[in-house]
């Protein structure tokens, strides 16, 4: 800022007026005079002038009044006054002061006094206008990142919220501390019916918490709908969330997957508390205790994957939650875990009721308006219909529908059996036919129900008929687990094959397996026939398929698949 | 508050933690390990922990990976009820020592 003022001056005192506007514009400042309050006032203007200078005692209007209007008309500009005076009466003086100006100076003038005096006042000029500048970056500054963080906010919710979370199925809370939450809650349908549901709580919060949900969200959508199972996705997020975050960044998490085809959920836990599992056999909630790291800690090679699989019942219920609430402080100073959620854990809500009774009780213990962190619950209502209906919203693709026909045998023995899922990379080739794509759910559907049976009733010899209660069903996967691990010998036999006639296109799916076959004429294929669970699976295939039959006394089994070029479902 | 006590002999270093273990700690825990030459072991005294939250459980991954990851040898000693409540659900049982 350049040392040179414009300086308003105005007394009364034509002698006084002169001198000080000498004194004033020797030591090279402009000068504007004006010969009573009323004239200082008219003359005043805030982007002009940067000092006046007030004679106490005026006609019309005296120094004080003329001050009080000055600053009026300044507003937000910093304009110093310095009122004159020949009186040296204290009160008078401490008033000049009071009423915002910043010094006095006495008459008669001593020249060096004023020098003195306007340098510090020169001096204060420099500061403040520093301090306006600094401000004004400031606050562009910061409307500049808010702006950022807006843009920023809608490429994160398009990411993390395209799913399925308004199924009605699900209820969520989810409650941020900033515009970016560290939460997040994942659900996708899966091709085959059912639903992946993933519920992450990243270390700390704002953006630097939200940053890791973008690969994490990235590959949940896209390894759901490629037909990727719950325990190929998860070490593949671990792997990714590893690779980019800093060490003391991770993901506590939940992934839980809603398995239709045989009334089942999997849940694999990863550092957030409990999940509450609601059933009507049972008083109090089952609870599924963190057994993993979360994700991000370990690396690919240390990672492994604790699951533990349950049977539902429709109209069971399953509640996952964040720290945010698990930790939350009541009124009383105590955590959440060891207070308000005693009733819930002990069966005392009804879990339909549950998602609601806890808002209320965040509400009712001052925890939504000052939350510590972000928080986040997930509660499904479990049905076999979960994602059902989803196969026919699948939205066709108007491909060029050229012809198609070619075949192809994929064989697993033990090794593989036990370490690949065949079902995704079969699915890519199937979906490259025209066409094809828009039928993708149904034909994965069916390849995983013949694929499975293969595999657990053919290869391993499992007997479905276990998995009608509740501790069959766990013995069901553990003993599955066994002996797929100790599997020798074995093999399963995909052949594919598709052809086209005209608008007539077939495609036909055989799965062979090792083992010895089953009674398939027992087969009940009324898909209303609920008692037998294990039966459900092929009456499903009978209405999808145009034909299902089974060869090789029942070690093998063939699908047709009809469809039209032109006609979509 | 962090404080923290090198044993040159035996080149453990002791770092302790009053009160809150969270965001607050970050600077003065990191300078703890991050200063201190010839560490070949780390006592992390929990008995004074009032709290600790996830982004205790970051700093405590980056003392492991700052000694050596898989090989750091980190022992969690004096944690109460409500330290090992948390450092149990996140599982950290299986990366560090942790005792009572």
């Amino acid at each position: 800022m350049e040392q040179v003022l414009t300086i308003l001056i105005a007394d009364d005192n034509p002698s006084d007026r002169i001198l000080l506007k000498a004194i004033l514009s020797q030591l090279g400042h402009k000068v504007v005079v004006a010969i009573d309050g009323q004239d200082a006032i008219d003359k005043f203007d805030p982007k002009a002038i940067q000092l006046v200078c007030l004679d106490i005692k005026m006609p019309l209007k005296n120094g004080w009044e003329t001050a009080s209007e000055i600053q009026q008309i300044a507003g937000d500009v910093f304009v110093p006054i310095v009122f004159l005076s020949g009186i040296s009466d204290p009160i008078a003086l401490s008033k000049c002061l009071r009423i915002g100006g910043i010094d006095f100076i006495s008459k008669p003038y001593s020249p060096a006094l004023i020098t003195a005096k306007l340098n510090a006042i020169v001096k204060l000029l420099v500061m403040q206008k520093t301090l306006e500048e600094q401000r004004d970056a400031m606050s562009l500054y910061n409307e500049q990142l808010l702006h950022d963080q807006e843009v920023a906010k809608v490429v994160y919710e398009n990411i993390t919220h395209s799913n399925c979370l308004e199924d009605p199925a699900l209820s969520t809370i989810h409650y941020g501390t900033h515009t970016f939450n560290g939460d997040v809650i994942l659900a996708a349908y899966k091709p085959n019916g059912g639903m992946h549901l993933l519920l992450g709580d990243f270390t700390g919060h704002g953006l630097s918490a939200a940053i890791g949900a973008l690969p994490l969200a990235d590959i949940f959508f896209d390894w759901t709908k490629k037909g990727f199972l719950m325990r190929q996705i998860i070490p593949e997020i671990n792997a990714r969330l590893k690779g980019i975050l800093p060490a003391n960044m991770f993901c506590s998490a939940v992934f839980i997957d809603v398995k239709v085809n045989n009334n089942s959920i999997e849940v694999w836990n990863g550092g957030l508390p409990d999940l509450l599992f609601f059933s009507e056999s049972s008083e109090q909630p089952m609870r599924f205790a963190s057994k993993n790291l979360p994700l991000g800690v370990l690396s690919p090679e240390a990672f492994e994957c604790q699951i533990d699989p349950m049977n539902f019942a429709p109209g069971d219920r399953l509640m996952a939650f964040s720290d945010g609430v698990y930790e939350a402080l009541g009124l009383s100073g105590e955590m959440f875990c060891h207070s308000v959620l005693n009733p819930l854990y002990r069966g005392e809500i009804e879990a339909d009721k549950a998602t609601d009774w806890l808002v209320e009780q965040l509400k009712n213990e001052g925890v939504l308006e000052n939350p510590h962190d972000d928080i986040s619950c997930l509660n499904i209502r479990l049905d076999t219909n979960i994602g059902i209906d989803s196969l026919e919203r699948d939205v066709p693709k108007r491909h060029h529908e050229a012809p198609a026909n070619f075949s192809f045998e994929y064989v697993l023995y033990a090794d593989s059996l036990r370490n690949t899922d065949p079902l995704p990379y079969v699915l890519q080739i199937l979906t490259t036919v025209p066409g094809l794509s828009s039928f993708s759910s149904q034909i994965f559907m069916i390849l995983s129900e013949l694929y499975s049976n293969a595999l657990e009733h053919g290869v391993l010899q499992l007997d479905s008929a276990k998995k009608n209660s509740s501790e069959g069903f766990s013995q069901y996967y553990d003993e599955r687990e066994r002996r797929l691990s100790n599997l020798v010998d074995g093999y399963v036999k995909i052949s594919i094959k598709v052809t086209s006639d005209n608008n007539q296109r077939v495609l036909v799916l055989y799965v062979e397996d090792s083992g010895s076959g089953f009674d398939y004429q027992k087969v009940n294929y009324d898909i209303s026939n609920t008692e037998l669970l294990y039966n459900r699976g092929l009456a499903l295939l009978d209405q999808l398929c145009s034909k299902l039959e089974f060869s090789k006394g029942g070690s093998a089994v063939t699908a047709h698949y009809h469809w039209q070029v032109g006609l979509t479902n | 508050m962090v404080e923290s006590f090198f044993n040159k002999k035996s080149g453990c270093l002791t770092i302790r933690i009053e009160g809150r273990f969270d965001y607050s700690c970050h600077k003065t825990f990191k300078e703890a390990f991050m200063n201190t030459v010839g560490v070949t072991s780390c006592d992390v005294d929990l008995s004074r922990v009032t709290y600790l939250d996830s982004s205790a459980l970051g700093m405590l991954l980056l003392l492991r990976d700052y000694t050596g990851g898989d090989k750091a040898n980190i022992r969690l000693i004096h944690a109460n009820d409500a330290a090992i409540d948390i450092l149990k659900i996140a599982n950290f049982h299986r990366l560090f020592v942790i005792t009572e």
